[in-house]
Parts: C-alpha cells; sequence; structure tokens
C-alpha cells in the first residue's frame, strides 16, 4: 500500500513532478526517493506553489509514517522518514527548499540556510566514520519531537560543507547528529547516497534499495562502476529482515559478531568452570556436562544432610556420655540416664541415617550405600590388579566391620561387593568412603606398569 | 480435614491445634461453629493462594534465566555445597577427637568373637584343592578379627594368585573365607605347601 502512496501522490501534479523528478534524475534519485521520499516530491514541488507542497508533506508524512511502522529495522528509510515524520510544516517547506537544492547535480551546493544556522548541532568528526557500521542505532518509534528533525536537520546541514570536501566524511556526519535518536545504523545507504553526490553520479544500487518503490525501474546494473563498488558492502533490500543493519553481507555487523563472540567465550568459560567442579567429568560436551554437574549437587546434596545426621548424632552421643559420667561420679541412680536416654533415642531413631553414592573413574566404578549403620559398597574395577587387598585395608581404616564379601571376575571386570558395618561411634560418611576407595584404587593402577596385561 | 495438616506443614502450631480443635468439636457438637470453619477456610484458602503466587512468580523467575546465569548459579551452588560438606566434616573430625572410646570396643568384640565360635564347636580350617590345572579351591575359617581378612587376602597375593571368585561370610564369630583362584605364574606351588602356610597365617590372626 505504501508503495502505491510512495512518491506517487494522488495529485495529479504530485505525479507530475515525480515523473518529472524521475527523469530528471535518473536512477540514482529512486534510493534517495525510498528514504527521502519527501525530498523528490519537495523537488518535483519545488516550482510550484507553498500550498501544494504543504500537502505534498502532507501526504508524505502519511506515507512515510507508514513506512516507518512497516519497517522499523529498515535504517535509511526510517532514518529519513524520521526526518520527515517529526517535521512540522514550516520548516519542512523551508527544507523543501534546502533539499531540492540538495538533490540537485548541477546546483552548486548551497550554502547553508538560516534554518540550519538556527540549529546548533554538534557537528561530528570524520573520526567517527570508523564507530558507524559499529554503531547500534536503534529507531524510537516514541520519540515524535521536532528535536529529531532538529538533529535530522542538522545532519544534513553538516551534510553539505562535507560532501563538497570528501565523500567518506559524509558518512561521519550523517550519524552523528542522529545518534542521540537511536537510529539503526544504515551508514553504507547513507553513504553511498551522499557518495554519490561528489561523483556527480546518482548511482546508487537501484533495484536494492528501491525495491517496493519502484520495482523494475531500476536495474541495478546501471549503476555507475565506481558506485557501484560500494554497495557490496551495503545491504540495501528492504525486505524487513535484519540484514541491513550492519556492514557485512552475511547480515551480522561487525559489533554483533564481535559481541556475539564475546558471551560465546564467556559462556564456554562458565562451562568448563563448572566441569573443573565436578569430581569425575566424562565426556566434554555441554550436556554432560550440565548432567554431571546435576549428579553431583544431588550428592553433595545427601553429603551435606549425611553430615547433619552424624553431627547430630555424634553430639548426642556426647551429651549422653557427659551426663553419664556425671552421672557416675555423683552415684545417682540410673534412671536419669535411662530418661536421658529415652530422650535420645527417638531423635536417633527418628533420624535414620541414609545416603548413596555413585562414582565412576576411568577405570573404577564405586556405589556406596548406608542406611543406619550398615554400609554396602559395590566395586567394579577393570581387571588389571586384584585391588581387594588394598579395598579391605582401606576398609579397615574406616573401621568398617565386614560381615559378607561376595564377587569375582566377570569378563574383563572385577565386580565385588562389601557388606559392612559402621562401628559405633564412627563418623564415616559415604562421600568419604567413595573418595577414598577411588583415591587407592586409582593410585594401584597408576603404579602398575603400564604395559601389563593378562 | 486430615489433608488440612500434612498439607499445611509450615503453618504455625497454632493454627494445627485451631484445626484439631475445630475436627473435634464438629464431632462433637451437632451443630458445628459455623463462623470458625468460615474463617479456617479463609486461612486456608489465603494461605493457598499466597503459596500458589509465590511459587508461580519463582518458577517464572526460574525461566527468565539465561544461560549465562543458569551456569554461574550452578557453579556458585556447588561451591557453597562444597563449603558446606567442608565444614562439616571438619566440625565432625573435632568432635571425633575429643571422644576416644573406640579401642575398648574392639576389644570386646574380639573377645566375643572368640568365645562365641568356641561355643559353636567351630575349629579354624584350612582347605586347598586343587581343580583342573592351576586351579584352586580354597576355603578358610577363622576367627573374626579386625583386619583378619586383610591378612588373608595378604597371603593370598603373596601366594601370586589370580583371584577368579570369593565368597566371605561371618557367622557365630567366624569366618568364612570360599575362593577359587587361578595360579597363574608358574612354579605354583604344592597344595600342601600351600594349605601350611596358609594354616601358618590365619594362627596369627
Amino acid at each position: 500500500m505504501y508503495e502505491e502512496s510512495g512518491c506517487f501522490d494522488p495529485s495529479n501534479m504530485q505525479q507530475e513532478g515525480l515523473i518529472q523528478a524521475e527523469d530528471g534524475f535518473s536512477q540514482t534519485h529512486i534510493p534517495i526517493c525510498n528514504n527521502q521520499s519527501f525530498s523528490m516530491e519537495e523537488h518535483s514541488n519545488y516550482p510550484q506553489n507553498p500550498t501544494q507542497q504543504d500537502v505534498a508533506a502532507a501526504v508524505l508524512e502519511m506515507e512515510l509514517q507508514q513506512q516507518i511502522n512497516l519497517e522499523m529495522q529498515q535504517g535509511e528509510t526510517h532514518l529519513m522518514q524520521e526526518i520527515v515524520h517529526d517535521s512540522n510544516w514550516q520548516e519542512m517547506s523551508n527544507f523543501n527548499g534546502y533539499i531540492n537544492q540538495f538533490s540537485l547535480p548541477d546546483t552548486p551546493y548551497p550554502t547553508t540556510p538560516d534554518l540550519l544556522n538556527m540549529f546548533p548541532l554538534p557537528r561530528c568528526s570524520p573520526s567517527t566514520t570508523s564507530l558507524l557500521p559499529n554503531s547500534s542505532i536503534s529507531f524510537s518509534k516514541s520519540a515524535q519531537k521536532s528535536s529529531n528533525f532538529l538533529a535530522s536537520l542538522g545532519l544534513l546541514g553538516d551534510l553539505t560543507p562535507v560532501v563538497a570536501d570528501g565523500a567518506s566524511a559524509s558518512a561521519s556526519v550523517v550519524y552523528d547528529p542522529l545518534l542521540p535518536l537511536n537510529l539503526p545504523p544504515q551508514p553504507p545507504l547513507l553513504r553511498e547516497l551522499f557518495h554519490s553526490f561528489p561523483h556527480g553520479g546518482y548511482a546508487l544500487g537501484g533495484s536494492r534499495t528501491s525495491g517496493s518503490l519502484f520495482p523494475g525501474v531500476v536495474d541495478e546494473r546501471d549503476v555507475n562502476g565506481g558506485d557501484g563498488r560500494h554497495f557490496d558492502n551495503g545491504v540495501f533490500h528492504f525486505t524487513g529482515d535484519m540484514d541491513c543493519i550492519g556492514k557485512n553481507r552475511d547480515g551480522k555487523g561487525t559489533k554483533h559478531l564481535a559481541t556475539e563472540k564475546l558471551t560465546r567465550v564467556l559462556i564456554k568459560d562458565k562451562y568448563t568452570a563448572l566441569r573443573n567442579l565436578v569430581p569425575n567429568p566424562t565426556k566434554n560436551d555441554r550436556a554432560s556436562i550440565v548432567g554431571d554437574a546435576i549428579d553431583y549437587i544431588n550428592e553433595l546434596k545427601r553429603t551435606v544432610n549425611e553430615l547433619k545426621v552424624l553431627v547430630e548424632k555424634k553430639r548426642c552421643s556426647k551429651e549422653r556420655l557427659k551426663r553419664a559420667k556425671r552421672e557416675d561420679d555423683s552415684m545417682e541412680g540410673n534412671i536419669d540416664t535411662k530418661s536421658l536416654d529415652d530422650m535420645g533415642q527417638p531423635y536417633n531413631g527418628s533420624s535414620l541415617r541414609s545416603s548413596w553414592l555413585h562414582r565412576k573413574s576411568k577405570n573404577t566404578e564405586v556405589d556406596v550405600r548406608i542406611v543406619d549403620d550398615e554400609v554396602t559398597v559395590k566395586l567394579v574395577q577393570q581387571k588389571r590388579i586384584n585391588c581387594l587387598l588394598f579395598v579391605s585395608k582401606v576398609l579397615d581404616e574406616l573401621q568398617l566391620d565386614l560381615h559378607h564379601v561376595a564377587g569375582g571376575l566377570i569378563g574383563d571386570y572385577y565386580s565385588f561387593l562389601f557388606n559392612s558395618k559402621v562401628c559405633e561411634g564412627s563418623i564415616v560418611y559415604a562421600s568419604a568412603i567413595a573418595n577414598k576407595l577411588i583415591e587407592v584404587v586409582g593410585k594401584q593402577y597408576a603404579a602398575i606398569p603400564p604395559t601389563s596385561s593378562y | 480435614m486430615e489433608c488440612v495438616k500434612t498439607a499445611f506443614d509450615d503453618l504455625c502450631i497454632l493454627d494445627e491445634e485451631k484445626t484439631k480443635g475445630g475436627r473435634m468439636e464438629k464431632r462433637k457438637h451437632i451443630d458445628s461453629d459455623d463462623e470458625d470453619d468460615k474463617f479456617k477456610s479463609k486461612n486456608l484458602e489465603a494461605e493457598r493462594r499466597r503459596r500458589k503466587k509465590l511459587n508461580d512468580r519463582l518458577l517464572e523467575l526460574r525461566s527468565l534465566m539465561n544461560k549465562a546465569t543458569i551456569i554461574t548459579d550452578a557453579v556458585t551452588y556447588i561451591e557453597e555445597l562444597q563449603r558446606h560438606v567442608k565444614d562439616l566434616s571438619d566440625q565432625l573430625l573435632k568432635m571425633d577427637a575429643n571422644c576416644v572410646k573406640e579401642e575398648e570396643t574392639t576389644k570386646i568384640e574380639e573377645t566375643d568373637a572368640a568365645e562365641e565360635m568356641k561355643k559353636w564347636g567351630i575349629e579354624p580350617e584350612v582347605r586347598v584343592t586343587s581343580i583342573e590345572g592351576t586351579k584352586l579351591w580354597l576355603k578358610i575359617v577363622c576367627q573374626k578379627t579386625k583386619g583378619g581378612f586383610t591378612k588373608i587376602m595378604e597371603a593370598m597375593s603373596v601366594l601370586g594368585f589370580d583371584l577368579t571368585d570369593i565368597s566371605v561370610t561371618t557367622s557365630k564369630g567366624a569366618i568364612l573365607v570360599t575362593s577359587c583362584v587361578e595360579g597363574n605364574q608358574g612354579g605354583l606351588p604344592d597344595v600342601d605347601q600351600i594349605k601350611d602356610f596358609l594354616s601358618e597365617i590365619i594362627k596369627s590372626i
């Protein structure tokens, strides 16, 4: 719909003017029209009455508003649309004059009109050119102030002297005043736009830029060779995707790439940090890192609970011992100690200690289950050396009373099951057992010569 | 009304008692107190709503997290848990250091074991049989002591046996070791020699 209203005004005069404009300004003018559709119309209206200009401006405003709503991400289009959008009529008409002068190739570049001198806007330095492709300027839909227009005026006002000076500087000029607007970056488009003037040709990428407005009118192959080169970087199609933002063909601005890379690296670092915390990490892919972390967190939670129970038990038994001693010393009846025991018992009984743990290492698998005072250890190890001796030593150290042992060689692995009881008052907990076992077995495996095999 | 009690464990005891009393009263009095019920159900509803609101908000917070924050939080949480574990285990060790009473229990256990064996007439025993080739079958009966099993295992490794399978049980103060081993390092000692060697070992247990 906006295509229709694009630069083709309902009024005949407008259309005439447009046709004029088209004739007058070959293809290069068309992209400008896209972005500065008002300019064409204004230009066409230039020789006409101010009233018509106003009408044109109104129409333009409407159409551009629509355009804004449709494609907020299209930089240059919106850039110029905003300019128009925020215009007030008075300024617009003045501006028209300026633009008309500006867009005519053969007119000498006008001196800055009074309008522009009215707006003390910051001029940017050429050094900002380099920043422009990276600047993430986004449109503020809500900013409907004339200040935007002022800024845009300033933009174009700056353009004049700069364009006269050199093409490259124009780009810098284009953006700096507009930065507060948060406009999306369209350096190549505008750059091309303003590059065109000093070159004396309007060889802006025709079909690419003007797609919707002038379908088929422009042939991008007609673009000047010199200017055509510029478009290789630019993405001129207004198809509503993000490609036009930035300068690279792949659709992402270099700044986007840089930030994304940075975030990727950061996230990867965090994954490796997580992996380093987990005791036996297997596989380096993210899914298993997270899976291992989950298991480890659960294991830690169980260990914490177990230790809490143990501490409580210990404290209780200590209390009981103390009281028992005191009772013995004072030779008071057993009733008191018994009652204390009774008090202690329910607590201990209700907090039945239970925990389990499963740990895997490179060549060993340990499963420790503790229920109250019974410890069951399952050990699976690769058959290379018989660690049974070392394991039983460890269990002795941990003061575990072996009740049953069963196991043997199964294929390539030794598998053992140990049933044992925790000695009264022992503070051993599942995690400690598992750690110790893995440590010892690991040591043995490390100690044997690598070539040994049965 | 049971569900009230289980569902709202975090309610203060006062509330529970109130509901309990309410239940009792209901049973006793036919004309139940509507006012109480109203307050109860209002409280219930209010509580339910409050917790639902909290849970929903927490879920939403969880859903908001992006990948980076999730991972960072996981790292922090793991470190915190590890610190907890360390603190608790240190605390436990400290507490344990103050208690010195295990030795007595050990001695008590051992004397008990010896007595029980005698009571049941179990005699220490070693049996070694050759099954086929280098395979041997062992049976050891001895008094159950701390570290006894370890000594037996030491002996077996000294003999250079490859364990095929093993079964150990303890009962009535005695320990029974049954094992099938493979003597793999040529120059297998004589069956009788093995038997003598092992008998010596168990005597020292």
